[in-house]
């Protein structure tokens, strides 16, 4: 089903790039030229996909629980800010030493700032997705003002508002070595984001923990019948899921930019919630989901320029994609209708 | 900082021009919430409101055109939330999200097919603004209401003109039962599914309509993405004005304040401290926030709003 609903959405985005005058076809060899034609591609298709994964694995532990978090997207910036802060701040400091705090820091402030949507829900009744949408806005406002008069902001030369680099103790190496691939960006972080999707697979479904989540996601009255409050697991899936976010945040700093700067997210978080639905929530259906949508990112850019077809005709698919995945759920709750658990369907 | 920069003529003004496009969207929202649909398809409506209303704008050089073809779009959006939130009962947040997606991605592919690297046109005709003659030459209240755009005066209007409706006529009062109690509306008669139709298609009107202010009253050219966020905004003042129009109107003023002075403190001082004026944007969410977990006054939604109705028998 996940196959048929992006064929359907190439299809329907075919349909566009004909009306706008260009060759479906050869905008789509473009399409898959510039995300796969040569390793350099490959390796830039893999760097789009890294964050995806992990803000995949935010959105999708959340809907394992039950709960829609829209705010992958804040919770990656706030994971960067805080490994931004910490890698310039103790940016002296050696590798061994300096990743570590890093890496906490990321996760940390993710997991911490999602927490309070899951807080929020657990304690006063508040829709986690309200929550969320609103915390996306305030992380852009407050990350304006710490790059242009707040605390971070540092001389550049970007041309736009950035913070200081991080210590060289926090980069993330480079894996493929000049000589195989000349200039390629990738970097270690795709080994971070591989173990962190088995991480989630192992917590999910091989922990205690991760039973009580999914019972809570399958049914919050159940598992409270069955012992488990709902409303501390609530908090501490948002927390899980602001981790991994958080991490995609600190990867991208650690491994790309090596700095903040103001548009530092390309929406991945919001990529992040099609990835996750696409891949239904699983390990590997995420991963794949991922790879997609990352081929989609890198591959876009290179079909604007090539076919003189509009990256954002990637949008409309990745939302055609959404869209079927909805009438899908649809059509499996009606089937069943007379059955049990349509919840299931979306958790 | 001085009073000019805190509460001065052109602040004010700011204020209503900046409050307008979330008001309108936060009227969009009470009238789809209060029929029990979340629609925070809103940012998609408005987008497609404001782009559509350029390009009709530059096609057929009419303003009230423009318009139509603007709300028009908001509607087309709008009524696809509609079906898939009440006739296939999905998920109105995925629905309401996928359909953000599509505006902005159709937009802005649209945008550079139609426009390419160049942008729309300058020439675009523009909704006037309306001068108060009388007004106009009076001190400081000339200066914050003499020459605002129709299109603010037009809102103030709708918020009246919905209020009423809502709360002082019957039509109104069967789309808030559809919204707190659908089955006992049903059983009162009242046709639930027809009623939530017509409240998601209007609320795609309104926020397409303030789209279109934005694009078609204060940008004069579309770019991408040029809502901002305020959809969301508007859903922000929704929550916070307690879903009511006139308490959506106020804490629409209130969000546009806050803009309005995140501008006119630009580079301003409290002694050697530079204000902070990036966080003076993030007050709606804050504030919304807070009015949502019962910190501000509580803030409780309709009973039945976002749950899909199932008739009898089904």
């Amino acid at each position: 089903m996940p196959i048929v609903s992006v064929l359907f959405a190439l299809a329907v985005g075919a349909i566009f790039i004909l009306a706008s005058g260009h060759d479906p076809i050869s905008a789509y060899i473009d399409l898959f030229r510039g995300a796969f034609g040569t390793p350099y591609d490959i390796t830039e298709t893999l760097i789009q996909t890294i964050p995806l994964i992990l803000a995949g694995l935010s959105v999708a532990v959340a809907f394992r629980t039950g709960l829609f978090n829209i705010g992958a997207e804040s919770q990656l910036l706030v994971g960067a800010v805080a490994a931004g802060a910490v890698g310039a701040r103790f940016g002296f400091l050696p590798g061994p030493i300096l990743f570590p705090m890093v890496l906490v820091a990321g996760i940390g402030a993710g997991a911490a700032w999602a927490a309070i949507a899951g807080y929020l829900k657990a304690a006063r009744g508040v829709n986690e997705v309200i929550t969320t949408i609103m915390q996306n806005y305030i992380v852009v406002f407050v990350i304006h003002w710490l790059l242009q008069n707040g605390p971070m902001t540092a001389p550049n030369a970007l041309g736009t508002p950035a913070s200081a680099p991080i210590g060289d103790g926090a980069v993330l190496p480079i894996i493929i070595p000049n000589e195989l691939v000349p200039l390629t960006r990738l970097h270690a972080g795709i080994f971070l984001a591989i173990l962190a999707v088995v991480v989630f697979w192992f917590v999910l479904w091989r922990t205690p923990l991760g039973y009580e989540l999914r019972a809570v996601g399958l049914g919050p009255r159940a598992a409270a019948q069955a012992g488990i409050d709902p409303r501390s697991r609530t908090v501490i899936a948002m927390a899980i899921a602001g981790g991994f976010a958080g991490l995609a945040g600190m990867i991208q700093v650690t491994g790309v930019f090596h700095r903040v700067f103001d548009g530092f997210s390309a929406g991945y978080g919001f990529d992040a919630i099609a990835v996750a639905l696409l891949g239904k929530n699983s390990p590997i259906g995420v991963v794949l989901a991922a790879l997609l949508f990352g081929a989609f990112a890198r591959g876009g850019s290179i079909m604007q320029a090539n076919a003189g077809v509009s990256a954002q005709l990637v949008s409309v698919i990745e939302a055609i994609v959404l869209f079927v995945i909805a009438a899908e759920l649809i059509v499996r709750i009606i089937a069943r209708r007379r059955g049990p658990k349509p919840l299931e369907a979306i958790a | 900082m001085t009073w000019e920069q805190l509460i001065g003529a052109g602040v004010l003004a700011a204020m209503l021009r900046l409050a307008t496009p979330i008001a309108l969207a936060a009227l969009g929202g009470v009238i789809a919430e209060r029929s029990g649909v979340v629609n925070i398809a809103l940012e998609g409506c408005m987008l497609v409101g404001a782009f559509f209303g350029v390009v009709a704008a530059d096609r057929t050089h009419s303003v009230v055109v423009a318009l139509v073809v603007a709300m028009a779009a908001g509607v087309v959006l709008a009524g696809v939330h509609a079906v898939a939130a009440i006739h296939l009962r999905s998920d109105q947040i995925v629905s309401g999200m996928a359909l953000n997606i599509l505006a902005l991605g159709l937009t802005s592919f649209l945008d550079y097919q139609f426009y390419g690297s160049t942008g729309t046109p300058a020439d675009l005709a523009a909704v006037p603004d309306v001068e108060i003659a009388p007004l106009a030459a009076v001190p400081f209240i000339g200066d914050v209401i003499g020459h605002q755009n129709a299109i603010v005066w037009l809102t103030v209007v709708l918020v009246v003109l919905i209020q009423v409706f809502l709360f002082r006529t019957v039509p109104g009062l069967r789309l808030r039962a559809v919204g707190e109690h659908p089955r006992a509306a049903e059983t009162v008669g009242i046709a639930v599914r027809r009623t939530r139709y017509w409240a998601v298609l209007a609320s795609g009107l309104l926020a397409a309509l303030g789209g279109a202010y934005l694009s078609l009253s204060v940008a004069h050219s579309f770019t991408d993405g040029m809502t901002g966020g305020r959809g969301f905004i508007g859903l922000a003042a929704m929550i916070f004005g307690r879903w009511t129009p006139i308490g959506a109107l106020v804490a629409s003023l209130v969000f546009g304040y806050g803009t309005a002075l995140s501008f006119s403190l630009q580079g301003a001082s409290i002694g050697d401290v530079r204000v902070p004026v990036q966080l003076l944007s993030t007050l709606p969410y804050v504030l919304t926030i807070l009015a949502v977990a019962g910190f501000v006054g509580r803030s409780r939604a309709p009973a039945a709003d976002g749950i899909p109705y199932e008739t009898e028998g089904h």
